[in-house]
């Protein structure tokens, strides 16, 4: 799986996860708080600006922007078609100021950092219950399963190939969940050994 | 009985992850997009999948624990897209559509296996069928549309006809779903429908 997270560094990089994070959610807020048209285009804009600052890392997630423009051109053509062409600027604007912020951080900051932030304020919960650790466990398990997972479809779908000369489409899906389900079911004895129930 | 309903059983953990790493893999089908930014993907049914085959509470454990994998900015849904980003896109309300449509699907699959229990044909069939319908396409779309209206504007009408286009997929999901149940059932005696 490619992951996001640009390993050309940029000078957002450097800044901490956690600092990143609020950031993004109070510029977010302010986002949604902006509602005419002037101050969402210069705050579109100087977000813009942001990311075009970093640079080469930042233009190779185009694929994730371009569906966003996209829906943002639709959304805006929509409401010009009902004739409230101003509705549809300022909501296709904060859409992707949004998600150019959020992209922003996803892009500069290792997924193992925003984990430990994540953990970090979660901790308090620890008092209340709240595993913390097998949250973080639970997503670095579905990460190896996912891989896993992908592996098995392509030995099935290769082993069908064979037989058949097609590949098994569809009909490998019954198959591969029961050998998913037996899987998770070793990895769970594992765990439990390991552990405890 | 060696699996308690919690999260706190490690038991339990590994089939948490194994169904959201199922939601995951559903997305590395390639995506259709539709106008207004919502794609149609495979992800759905890994959603109904959820909601049949663990019961509403590992059901809500397990997409929640995908969803936030994906804010943390692991490419996991259609496409590749992850990170904070989608939760402020159009298609958001569906993610929060996922979460609760997984556990209303639970939730009819537990109260359909406790009313017929022995149930494996056709009755299992239709159960499954039901209970995806009514969580993965009557309770996501709720939310779904709820969610259009607020990021993209649009009255409820335009939300509901934007998204008409799905619901003929959506039944094949179903349909798929159903089987798929089945068939767990068939190879997997020991599977319990009915739990928490």
């Amino acid at each position: 799986m490619r992951s996001l997270y640009a390993t050309r560094r940029t000078w957002l990089h450097g800044v901490p996860a956690w600092l990143k994070l609020v950031v993004l959610s109070l510029a977010g807020t302010a986002l949604m708080l902006l509602g005419t048209l002037l101050p969402l285009a210069v705050a579109t804009t100087i977000v813009l600006a942001l990311f075009i600052s970093l640079g080469p890392a930042g233009w190779r997630q185009w694929r994730m922007l371009r569906g966003l423009l996209i829906a943002s051109a639709l959304i805006a053509g929509f409401h010009w078609l009902v004739g409230d062409p101003v509705v549809g600027i300022v909501s296709a604007l904060r859409i992707m100021a949004a998600s150019m912020l959020a992209l922003m951080l996803t892009i500069t900051t290792r997924f193992d950092d925003l984990l430990a932030v994540l953990e970090y304020t979660l901790s308090p919960l620890r008092r209340c219950g709240v595993p913390v650790e097998r949250i973080a466990l639970g997503i670095g398990l579905t990460l190896r399963f996912a891989e896993n997972f992908y592996a098995q479809w392509q030995r099935l779908d290769d082993a069908h190939r064979a037989r058949t000369g097609r590949g098994g489409g569809l009909r490998l899906l019954a198959p591969l969940a029961i050998r998913a389900l037996q899987t998770a079911e070793r990895v769970a004895d594992a765990l439990a050994t390991r552990l405890g129930g | 009985m060696t699996t308690t309903g919690t999260m706190t059983s490690t038991r339990t953990l590994s089939y948490i992850a194994l169904f959201a790493a199922v939601i995951a893999v559903f997305g590395l089908i390639p995506k259709i997009d539709l106008p207004f930014g919502v794609p149609i993907t495979l992800q759905s049914l890994g959603i109904m999948l959820v909601g049949c085959l663990l019961g509403p509470k590992r059901a809500f454990y397990t997409v929640g624990l995908f969803l936030l994998a994906v804010a943390l900015g692991l490419p996991l849904l259609a496409g590749g897209r992850g990170g904070l980003g989608v939760f402020v896109a159009p298609s958001a309300g569906f993610l929060l559509g996922w979460w609760i449509g997984a556990v209303v699907c639970g939730l009819c699959m537990r109260q359909f296996m406790r009313r017929m229990p022995e149930a494996k044909g056709k009755g299992l069939l239709i159960a499954a069928f039901l209970s995806s319908a009514i969580g993965g396409i009557a309770a996501m779309y709720l939310f779904g549309i709820l969610g259009l209206m607020l990021a993209a504007h649009l009255t409820l009408t335009q939300a509901a006809l934007a998204v008409l286009a799905f619901i003929p997929g959506d039944l094949v999901k179903c349909a798929i779903c159903a089987v798929l149940v089945q068939s767990v059932v068939r190879g997997m005696p020991s599977w319990r429908l009915d739990r928490d």
